[in-house]
């Protein structure tokens, strides 16, 4: 597929200033699981990639980084024109051989399709960037671990079922796994492999 | 002070800072983990901090305040140039105050005052591997930690007990990241180690030599090694600061003159600073 250069939108306003505050905001998210985080830029979003999503697109893909979309996303040629132009990142089909999976919830594979590392690397699984239907601090899922003081709610709406089971079930493999980022619109939440997860409110 | 001209912000190029981003992710994903990065040369020489530099000149913000301690001490070489390096190519603030920070990257040292969940501390690492010096292939030490094999470093450490009668490491102590992975604190003195226990603060660490990234996230556990009839202890002076009286900071120990007298000062000149402006305050 190629770029289609009339469906090309702007990304960041200013790329440096903008990919740090991103990253800082990701950092944040990521070192604190279960905090959800607002980011401020870009303004608009291409094909049905919310804001949230487009904006750790921008700052965080780039030609080193193949990365897989589920299928309604990898068939939008808006969304794909503008990762193609932005981001340079290869799009692969294969999820094994993605660095970052962009997918919306309901169209997600199995978590074992993803890469989850290797025993001596496990740094060189996948993250996943998920859009969601809904984020807040409600206590469906209590979270404990790592950047957790005693524990957080956290309600992430849309997420099927089986993948949520997969997701739990997959912390017993740690070190290896997926690290999860979640987003709704302009909001962002982050899920590394080292949060425990548990079903209902404390 | 203005940006320098002809510069990325913060020295390096934007494809670097993501690769470098991308890699703090993972460490933080994986607490205590050392992951390999791209090391960029930076235009000081190695040894001088230019793993933490690289790690702070992709977390920096123009918004940031910027301190930088070297052994403490904010007015020696390193700290100096440290900071006059990101004051001049990311044209931030900078402050000698641990409070007034939001990034502070440090050379063997943590401050006294405790941190704040709103900062971030940037370690400098000469050797980020604690397996090193007992194994040194990469290949050997990266499967001892992935079967979380640290034997070894228990024997080494009670080596020192068969021979000193007690643990005689004092620096770089080697720690166990939520019960996971084996770290090496960098060569803070252990004396600074239970500082590293559930603090506050995102702790992340840069090794320039070794390309390595390594990070503690936020209230995460941190715990010294040792035996149930050693356990881990921390330095102790019977002296008090020469210039301020504390008697609970890291003091070191400054010979005065030939005959070897000596005084006992605070490493941490903010903090001594700090207690000594607080006390030449007006009584009420």
């Amino acid at each position: 597929m190629a770029v289609v250069s009339d469906q090309l939108i702007a990304g960041f306003s200013d790329p440096v200033q903008d990919s740090q505050t991103l990253f800082r905001t990701l950092l944040k998210a990521m070192s604190e699981p279960g905090l959800i985080r607002q980011i401020e830029q870009p303004e608009r979003a291409p094909g049905p990639l919310s804001l949230a999503g487009w904006a750790v697109a921008l700052g965080m893909l780039d030609a080193d980084t193949p990365l897989w979309l589920s299928r309604s996303l990898m068939q939008d040629s808006t969304l794909s024109s503008n990762l193609r132009f932005h981001c340079q990142s290869p799009l692969t089909a294969c999820a094994a051989e993605a660095d970052f999976a962009l997918a919306l919830a309901a169209e997600l594979p199995e978590l074992a399709s993803f890469n989850q590392g290797c025993a001596e690397y496990p740094d060189r699984s996948a993250t996943l960037i998920i859009q969601v239907e809904g984020i807040s601090d409600e206590p469906d899922w209590t979270l404990t671990g790592p950047g957790i003081e005693s524990e957080r709610g956290l309600t992430i709406r849309g997420l099927p079922q089986a993948f949520t089971e997969q997701l739990i079930a997959s912390r017993r493999r740690f070190p290896l796994g997926v690290d999860c980022i979640f987003v709704c619109a302009e909001q962002l939440v982050a899920l590394p492999r080292s949060t425990q997860i548990r079903i209902g409110g404390a | 002070m203005s940006q320098t001209e002809g510069y990325n912000f913060a020295y390096l190029d934007e494809q670097t800072k993501r690769m470098i981003r991308r890699a703090i992710l993972k460490g933080v994903a994986i607490p205590g983990y050392q992951v390999p990065f791209g090391g960029r040369e930076m235009p000081l020489p190695h040894g001088w901090g230019t793993g933490g530099m690289q790690v702070t000149a992709s977390v920096i913000g123009a918004d940031d305040r910027l301190k930088v301690i070297d052994q403490g001490a904010d007015d020696t070489t390193n700290a100096v140039s440290i900071r006059r390096f990101f004051a001049r190519t990311a044209g931030v603030e900078t402050t000698e105050r641990t409070v007034e920070a939001s990034l502070i990257q440090t050379r063997h040292r943590i401050p006294e005052t405790p941190l704040s969940n709103d900062q971030i501390i940037i370690y400098q690492v000469p050797v980020s591997e604690p397996l090193r010096f007992i194994e040194p292939r990469e290949t050997e030490t990266r499967k001892m930690h992935a079967l979380r094999e640290y034997g070894a470093m228990q024997v080494k450490l009670y080596e020192d007990v068969a021979r000193f009668g007690h643990i005689a490491t004092s620096y770089d102590y080697p720690v166990l990241v939520n019960d996971r992975y084996m770290m090496s604190p960098s060569p803070i003195p252990k004396f600074d180690n239970p500082k590293m226990d559930r603090m506050p603060a995102l702790q992340l660490f840069g090794a320039g030599f070794e390309k390595r990234i390594y990070a503690v996230p936020p209230y995460t556990s941190v715990k010294s090694l040792d035996f149930d009839d050693h356990p881990f202890e921390v330095q102790q002076w019977q002296e008090s600061c020469a210039i301020c009286g504390s008697d609970h900071s890291f003091l070191d120990e400054v010979i005065t003159d030939d005959n070897g007298s000596k005084i006992y000062v605070c490493s941490d000149t903010d903090y001594c600073a700090g207690r000594v402006a607080a006390s030449e305050e007006p009584q009420q």
